[in-house]
């Protein structure tokens, strides 16, 4: 379902002659009611680099729209659902949030899955109080660039880097060397990583940053130093395959281990890489295969997704799902039902409600949670989740074993308390 | 300047415009959503990038496809200002305005001695090289992150503060600084200077025939791009909050040519009524359909194919059908 809105061309091919009517108008449309539907905007990444993820992150969000609008609605109130297309880029995605919020009256957003996206938009969630998912991985949006009005519902690189780090040194090498692309996310995952990694007496190498245009990974490959027993990759989309296919073309596979969380084969099969990947470690938040968490709530949301149990693949389509990612916004309307429920909010002024409702709200797994039971954390507003630890064999992704959070939290407390600023 | 120029008639409709576009913050959300505020806020920032473009292109007759090198310096000028050297909101402002200038003043040496394509082509090349650093030097700039700003209040005294958060006080602070521009080309453009940069674009050779020395007249005219293109790329970071390196790209330079093109090149408004024209489009057809930059280059196509002097050609035609025509003097037989 999509708002309705007064367009500026409209306006502008009405004339003046309707001008009296478009004002009498007006007056009715601003003033919202406690029973008009709940609009939730979607800040989605449907074009640019990593429109690969962000089609399974609106569908799965408008799956959930349409699903709890078929069951009674938020409080008895139906759900509007906007998306505009950030256009995965950071000015873009930033006025797009604008947009939503002040064109279409949104008055909640979940965010793009770009961090550079997210981060662009954290301070003006707060200048606009309105209640902020970003989907991107960047630790930032729950720490240092955070603020109250932004939450996360799925994973950062900062529980990635305590989940999966430390087993990771352990088991394949000490010396690890990060190649990734050059921005936040990027970023984030190398300098949380090489905490927990020097923290253990690891090694890691000078990173290797890759400019987002890059086509030819060949360049940066050349620099993987000798000495690494472990490389971190983290890519996305079309670099992420020219990755692993160059990395295997120049043996660098052969030499090293390949580590990363999942995101560089997310929308991605392993058999269409044709093997580059093979025994590669896989840091998951939801495996891919259904067999992994075969519970009827992931048969149900995969059934709305329309995908296949072993690879993911959407029917009558080439699509792989972003399985570790499409979970985040689904579950991200329905953290933003149970809030406004359990705080009783019926306008945009009882925002603040919602964000105290937030504050370590705890959930079991279910259909509204298919990923499992979670807590988002009061003092920086982060889901703690469970992970899993896969790898690549014979073309599938295998989960070798499970990681509670229960287990990890410890390694990753809150570095920041938004529950200290005003709203 | 010809008397015609400030005709009691001409100055009624100018200030009866004036007073129209001053009042938008408080007619346009009686009609329209309050977002559009905002979006007129940012066509005339970014309307004054193009006035830049124009300036060069369409009175020097110099093509730059570099201009968001210096928007972009004068956005990066205030995000500086702001979170490395503390300059407070109006030091940070002119930290952007004056680093774009110097910046322009630096390339514009090396740039005004070519013409036609080598002038095009040093321009992008100029532009692409502090792209590069800039995304690199992640650590001081955000990268390709770029740089989220906090605003302090840009007037404050005895318990009364101004900032930028109200959106009637924002459109009219941007108002304020883009009227001073407009003024001050219009005052130019009609100086012994601004005659002397249309005699060069016309036929440089001619022109230094008549004591003109084209190299000084363009590398003014550069420096005022700079400039131009440098209030923008600050009056934008304060407007969105935000500087990225994304604004010093080739293509964002590439949309100011167009948005000139479209809205009529060497003509004072023809940039803001092209740059109000493709940005509104842009947001109507960009919240339905992602592709939207199809559309565009459609529009953008049949412009230059059937009215290839733009909006301002096309308002000009318009206005001449209008007015009646001269009855011809009787002809002596």
């Amino acid at each position: 379902m999509t708002t309705s809105r007064r367009s500026f061309l409209q306006l502008a091919l009405a004339g003046g002659a309707s001008l009296p009517t478009l004002n009498l108008m007006s007056g009715i449309a601003t003033a919202a009611s406690s029973s008009d539907p709940i609009v939730i905007g979607h800040q989605a990444d449907l074009t640019g680099g990593i429109s690969s993820w962000g089609y399974w992150l609106d569908k799965s969000a408008r799956a959930a729209v349409d699903h709890i609008n078929a069951n009674g609605g938020v409080a008895g109130r139906e759900i509007k659902y906007v998306a505009e297309d950030s256009e995965s880029n950071p000015p873009s995605g930033a006025r797009k949030f604008r947009s939503l919020v002040q064109r279409s009256k949104a008055d909640f957003v979940i965010g793009a899955v770009h961090s550079g996206v997210n981060l662009a938009t954290c301070p003006i969630a707060k200048e606009l109080k309105t209640l902020y998912i970003p989907n991107g991985m960047a630790e930032e949006m729950t720490g240092s660039s955070g603020n109250r009005y932004v939450f996360r519902t799925g994973s950062d690189t900062y529980s990635q880097a305590a989940a999966g780090a430390k087993w990771a040194a352990e088991q394949l090498g000490k010396t690890w060397t990060f190649i990734f692309a050059d921005y936040g996310w990027g970023w984030s995952h190398f300098n949380e990583h090489k905490k927990v990694l020097e923290s253990i007496g690891a090694t890691v190498n000078p990173p290797i940053a890759v400019p987002l245009d890059a086509k030819d990974m060949l360049p940066y490959l050349a620099k993987v130093p000798e000495n690494t027993e472990v490389l971190y990759s983290l890519f996305f989309g079309s670099q992420s395959v020219a990755f692993y296919t160059q990395a295997n073309s120049m043996g660098v596979n052969k030499r090293t281990k390949l580590y990363s969380v999942i995101c560089g084969h997310e929308a991605i099969s392993p058999a269409d890489l044709g093997g580059a990947s093979e025994g590669a470690h896989l840091l998951e938040y939801l495996p891919r295969q259904l067999k992994h968490q075969d519970t009827e709530y992931n048969r149900k949301i995969r059934e709305l997704m329309k995908v296949d149990p072993v690879n993911g693949q959407e029917e009558g389509s080439n699509r792989i799902i972003a399985g570790s990612h499409y979970w985040a916004t689904w579950e991200a309307v329905f953290f933003i039902k149970e809030a406004v429920e359990k705080s009783g909010w019926r306008t945009k002024k009882d925002t603040p409600e919602v964000i105290k409702a937030l504050e370590g709200m705890s959930v079991e797994e279910s259909l509204a949670h298919p990923q499992g039971a979670k807590t988002i954390r009061a003092e920086d507003h982060k889901a703690i989740i469970d992970f899993k630890m896969s790898k690549v064999q014979d073309g599938k992704i295998e989960m070798l074993h499970a990681i509670p959070a229960k287990d990890i939290v410890q390694f990753f407390p809150p570095r920041v308390d938004f529950t200290k600023e005003n709203v | 300047m010809s008397s015609d120029v400030l005709s009691p008639g001409r100055l009624a409709i100018f200030a009866a415009v004036l007073l129209l576009v001053a009042a938008v913050p408080w007619w346009l959300p009686a009609l329209v959503e309050d977002y559009w505020v905002d979006i007129a806020a940012e066509i005339l920032i970014w309307s004054l990038f193009a006035a830049s473009v124009n300036l060069l292109y369409g009175y020097a007759g110099l093509l730059s496809f570099g201009q968001a090198l210096y928007f972009g310096v004068g956005a990066y000028g205030v995000a500086f200002g702001l979170q490395h050297f503390g300059l407070g909101f109006w030091g940070s402002m002119g930290l952007g305005v004056t680093a774009a200038t110097a910046m322009a003043a630096v390339a514009g040496i090396f740039a005004v001695r070519l013409t036609w394509h080598y002038f095009s082509i040093i321009t992008i090349v100029f532009g692409l090289i502090l792209y590069l650093l800039t995304v690199g030097a992640k650590d001081l700039t955000g990268g390709d992150d770029g740089l989220s700003l906090s605003l302090p209040p840009f007037f404050s005294l005895g318990g009364v503060e101004l900032d930028l958060f109200d959106q009637a006080t924002q459109y009219l602070f941007v108002l304020f600084f883009v009227g001073l521009c407009y003024g001050a080309m219009w005052v130019v453009l009609r100086s012994p200077f601004g005659y002397g940069l249309k005699a060069v674009r016309e036929n440089a050779p001619r022109a230094g025939l008549i004591g003109l020395d084209a190299f000084w007249l363009r590398y003014a005219a550069f420096v005022m791009a700079g400039f131009l293109a440098g209030m923008g790329g600050a009056l934008f970071a304060l407007f969105s909050r935000y500087a990225s390196a994304q604004y010093m790209y080739w293509t964002v330079s590439g949309e100011g040519v167009i948005w000139t093109i479209v809205g009529g090149a060497g003509t004072l408004f023809g940039p803001l009524i092209g740059t109000a024209a493709l940005i509104v489009l842009r947001e109507e057809i960009s919240s339905i359909w992602e592709h939207y930059l199809m559309v565009l280059g459609v529009i953008v196509i049949l412009m230059v194919t059937f009215a290839p002097r733009g909006f301002a050609g096309l308002i000009e035609d318009a206005v001449r059908r209008l007015k009646p025509t001269p009855s011809a003097p009787p002809r002596s037989e």
